[in-house]
């Protein structure tokens, strides 16, 4: 009991530590403001938004008003709510697929580089392979003819992306296996498989965590291309179907098509400015170079 | 020059493996797919007994798995990827006959962009954290996270619908039947759009990872050297700065020429350009899969090539990886 | 009137938060012809004097100085220019990391041809070629070498590249940082011995930086001693080798195996340099020294000129 205690006070600690460090990147911060504002739109899309976002019921392609922010479609919906309906769709892609990923990469990485060998020469190969080839095309095959329900699309995107991952992790394991901590573990009997989840994973995760930021926003990226080549799930709005459907009305209703995509943008930025606040507080030693730059 | 020999044979045979997986992907993707492979090799929706007979025979369709494999294997690495239902024509004569405008798309995008992201980036390190400095990081930022399909359609709204500067579709005018010299003013006058979109979409990578490169070599002792020795400070930056900060974006050229390729697919698509990305739409629709897989194999061994080549750029630039 | 005249000169670095005093009141005069030997272990701040000197010292760096005059000349107070003139057309350096002291993807000739325009634009490439091949022939490099690149040579060949390097444009003074350090000992002796041949057949005067008072002891006929940022004894060769007045010049001689007097053990110094972001205020030595007083530890002891010879003790003020 007593020494549980410790240890979540230590866990809390190091969350302060972090948070005090991660402030001090301002990208950082803006990044993770745009993503909580994201949030709470998506949490309370049907509070937010002023109409349903499927409803017919407004006259076609209005260009934006009072009544309608950011005008009406081809059918005469809303577009702002069907964007606030949108980010539901853009943040599970980003969170699910991302996280699948990282989950991935992270224990083929760990187990690769720590374990070493031959099955690690050959994960290495198949991981330099699948980081030149870019996985789109990939996903756009499986999806085009395993289906495109959004849990599908959510799954061949986390299946797909995880190389980089791993990448990350194995190199991550490779240093952290010599280093001393691992070695007198390994001395005192701690089984292998204990090792790995109590020392390689939890200290070498960072370049993965930071590395997932920027994979929520490539996944969201991603969903938003194969909705935009009509691959998008037919039960959901999304921003990239946003655009794909107001695509031929475009040049007299620009609102239907440029609204959408700078949402786009905003979260795939917000995404990679928590990318690199996380690099910059993970890696102090590029702090500090970039400190000595500025000066 | 042996070395270098040496390594490019290295490189070489790096790659075979890589060509191997894809091939083992694509494969299996056609053993997983609902249906009968020798259905989607036929690419008929419904084939004949005796068109599925011939197929298995000739693919060993009705040997054991292995065996399969290694006629596929065979067969893809002569160029036979099967046939095309919709066009009904060999997959290989589809992709050639597109395959060109798509490489002149992505190749003139990826290096304007190579050269773009790295002048911007030294000419931005001249102003560090100054607000230039700032204002091209940020728009990085905001460029990086733009979906091409996107960009491409507001540079549209703008130069084509509403400056009418340029044309919205394909790849030249085919009511004017022009030749020589005017052809090609025809085409390089539709590709300006469809370029520079993949060429903004690019150009934030290299221009980052310039950047921080110039920084790092800046500090560099060779630098200190050269200040110490009297040579003027542009000197230093253009002749010993810059060569040895583009290193990396030259290693970074391969791997980003895939992603350009995925960039110029979608971009093709919205500018009707002839190119692969509009064979991959239509096969994506017809549900056309030996077509599709054809696709991916032929670019992701472009790919491979590309990134080859960019080796041996890098091999010529830098010495030291010659002799290693 | 000295040659170079060093007077207070204070250099630190900026940290994030804490600043490094790297150099502290370093005085000392140099004639034309002398070759000073620079001692003291790593990181007493030899480097960064000698990039005060060269006015070479990073961004995050500050110098300050009462008197830096070389050649007549105050250099505290020339412009990025003026610098640009007079550096390695009349003082040149050989660093201490020589192998990466040239471009890796540049070949030696152009880069030793563009150090000769610097300074003298209408030199031709044929006559670039056949003065450095000449001057190569004087460190024992074949010319074959001209047309290679960095990672191609040998420490020790780098080395003689970056001393003839330093020798294009016949400066008056050079200042060799640790040119020996990264070698194997007969290596080490031959650079020494061309080293000592070229200083006196281009009438140079030197500061040679090194750890090892056997290499001042060899080459020198002054030597200056530095600890922490401090100079503690500066003096011709021989009396500072051979009758050492400070603590901890003695204890250096003494820990040196060819110098040591008689068959006395080897002996290192305990301790390790102070905290330079905070330095004590009595004696930079105190917490070191076998010999301290009391006073030692609060007050800070004046420099005492004895002729030509400075000590920075207690006990020699006495
Ligand atoms: N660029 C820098 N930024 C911050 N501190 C520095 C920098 N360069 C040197 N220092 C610090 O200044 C002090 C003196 O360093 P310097 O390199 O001058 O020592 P040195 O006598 O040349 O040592 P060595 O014999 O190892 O070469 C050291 O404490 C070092 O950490
Ligand atoms: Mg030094």
């Amino acid at each position: 009991m007593q020494s549980e205690k410790v240890m979540i006070k230590r866990k809390s600690n190091n969350i302060i530590k972090f948070w005090h460090s991660y402030r001090q990147s301002l990208y950082g911060l803006i990044g993770f403001a745009i993503l909580l504002i994201f949030i709470i739109v998506a949490l309370f899309a049907p509070i937010i938004s002023p109409y349903n976002p499927h409803a017919m019921k407004g006259e076609v392609l209005l260009s934006p008003s009072l009544s309608h922010l950011m005008g009406t479609d081809h059918l005469g919906r809303d577009v702002f709510s069907r964007i606030v309906y949108g980010t539901r769709v853009s943040l599970s892609v980003g969170f699910i697929a991302a996280g699948l990923s990282a989950i991935i990469g992270i224990f083929i990485g760990s187990f690769s580089g720590y374990y070493g060998g031959i099955v690690d020469e050959i994960v290495d190969k198949i991981v330099d392979t699948f980081l030149m080839i870019p996985a789109f095309f990939l996903i756009l095959i499986i999806v085009a003819i395993f289906g495109n329900s959004i849990f599908y699309i959510m799954l061949v995107i986390g299946l797909t992306t995880w190389p980089q991952n791993a990448r990350l992790m194995r190199a991550q394991a490779l240093s952290l296996r010599e280093r001393t901590f691992v070695m007198v573990a390994r001395a005192t009997g701690e089984s292998n498989i204990r090792i790995l989840f109590t020392h390689i994973i939890p200290n070498g995760i960072y370049p993965v965590l930071a590395n997932t930021a920027l994979q929520m926003g490539g996944a969201i990226l991603t969903e938003a291309a194969l909705s935009f080549l009509g691959l998008g799930d037919p039960n959901f709005v999304s921003w990239g179907k946003m655009i794909y459907q107001a695509r031929p009305y475009m040049t007299f209703a620009w609102w239907a098509v440029v609204f959408p995509g700078i949402f786009i943008v905003l979260a795939v930025v917000s995404f990679s400015f928590i990318g690199d606040g996380l690099q910059y507080t993970f890696n102090p030693k590029l702090n500090v170079k970039q400190k000595k730059v500025s000066a | 020059m042996s070395g270098f020999v040496r390594f490019i044979t290295r490189r070489v045979i790096s790659i075979i493996p890589m060509v191997l997986l894809i091939v083992l992907i694509n494969f299996f993707i056609i053993h997983l797919a609902p249906g009968n492979p020798a259905q989607i090799i036929s690419g008929l929706e419904q084939p004949s007994q005796e068109v599925i007979k011939a197929l298995e025979h000739r693919y060993g369709l009705d040997k054991p798995l292995v065996v399969q494999l290694g006629i596929y294997f065979k067969n893809a690495l002569k160029g036979d990827l099967g046939y095309s239902y919709i066009y009904s024509e060999p997959v290989i004569t589809l992709i050639k006959e597109r395959i060109g405008a798509t490489l002149l798309l992505t190749l003139t995008s990826a290096v304007l962009a190579f050269i773009s992201g790295t002048l911007l980036a030294a000419w931005s390190s001249r102003y560090k954290k100054g607000i230039l400095d700032s204002i091209l990081s940020i728009l990085s930022y905001v460029l990086y996270a733009m979906p091409s399909f996107w960009l491409a359609l507001i540079l549209i709204l703008i130069f084509s619908s509403n400056l009418r500067w340029f044309p919205t579709a394909g790849m030249f005018n085919v009511r004017l039947s022009l030749h020589g010299f005017s052809r090609f003013g025809d085409i390089l006058y539709h590709l300006f759009l469809p370029v520079l979109t993949l060429t903004l979409i690019q150009i934030p990578v290299y221009f980052r990872v310039t950047r921080s490169s110039i920084f790092q070599v800046s500090r560099d002792e060779y630098i200190l050297t050269m200040t110490a020795a009297g040579l003027e400070r542009k000197k230093i930056f253009n002749k010993y700065v810059l060569k040895n900060a583009i290193l990396p974006s030259v290693t970074i050229f391969g791997l980003t020429l895939g992603y350009a390729i995925t960039g110029s697919a979608l971009v093709e698509i919205v500018f009707a350009w002839p190119g692969m990305g509009r064979l991959m739409l239509d096969a994506v629709f017809k549900r056309d899969y030996n077509l599709l897989l054809g696709i991916y194999f032929v670019l992701a061994v472009c790919i491979c090539i590309a990134i080859l080549l960019t080796d041996v750029f890098y091999a010529i630039l830098d010495p030291r990886i010659r002799y290693k | 009137m000295s040659f170079m005249r060093l007077k207070n000169v204070d250099i630190s670095y900026k940290l994030e938060n804490t600043s490094v005093r790297a150099v502290r009141s370093f005085s000392c005069d140099i004639e034309r012809g002398d070759i000073v030997g620079i001692v003291g272990e790593s990181g007493s701040g030899k480097s960064t004097l000698a990039l005060g000197i060269m006015r070479l010292l990073p961004p995050n760096a500050s110098l300050s100085a009462e008197t830096m005059l070389f050649d007549g000349r105050n250099i505290l107070s020339f412009n990025q220019d003026e610098l640009r003139k007079i550096r390695w057309k009349e003082i040149s350096v050989v660093f201490q990391k020589a192998m990466n002291a040239l471009s890796p993807v540049h070949k030696i000739f152009t880069q030793m041809y563009d150090v000769i325009i610097a300074h003298s634009p209408d030199t031709s490439k044929g006559k670039a070629y056949k003065m450095l091949t000449e001057l190569f022939s004087k460190v024992n490099l074949p010319s074959k070498v001209l047309n290679m690149y960095p990672h191609e040579l040998s420490g020790g060949m780098m080395q003689r590249v970056m001393i003839t390097m330093s020798l294009i444009h016949n400066p008056k003074m050079i200042i060799f940082d640790e040119v020996t350090t990264a070698l194997d000992v007969i290596t080490q002796g031959q650079l020494l011995d061309e080293i000592n041949r070229l200083v006196r057949e281009f009438g140079l005067t030197a500061i040679i930086i090194t750890h090892d008072i056997g290499v001042v002891n060899e080459v020198c006929n002054k030597v200056a001693v530095m600890y922490a940022g401090e100079l503690l004894e500066f003096g011709k060769v021989k009396d500072v080798i051979f009758s050492p007045m400070h603590p901890y010049t003695k204890a250096l001689v003494k820990s040196h195996p060819d110098l040591r007097i008689g068959n006395e053990l080897i002996k290192g110094i305990p301790g390790s340099l102070p905290d330079l972001t905070d330095p004590p205020g009595g004696c930079i030595f105190y917490p070191r020294c076998d010999v301290r007083l009391d006073l030692c530890k609060s007050v800070k002891p004046e420099v005492s000129v004895l002729g030509d010879r400075i000590v920075k003790c207690h006990r020699i003020q006495r």
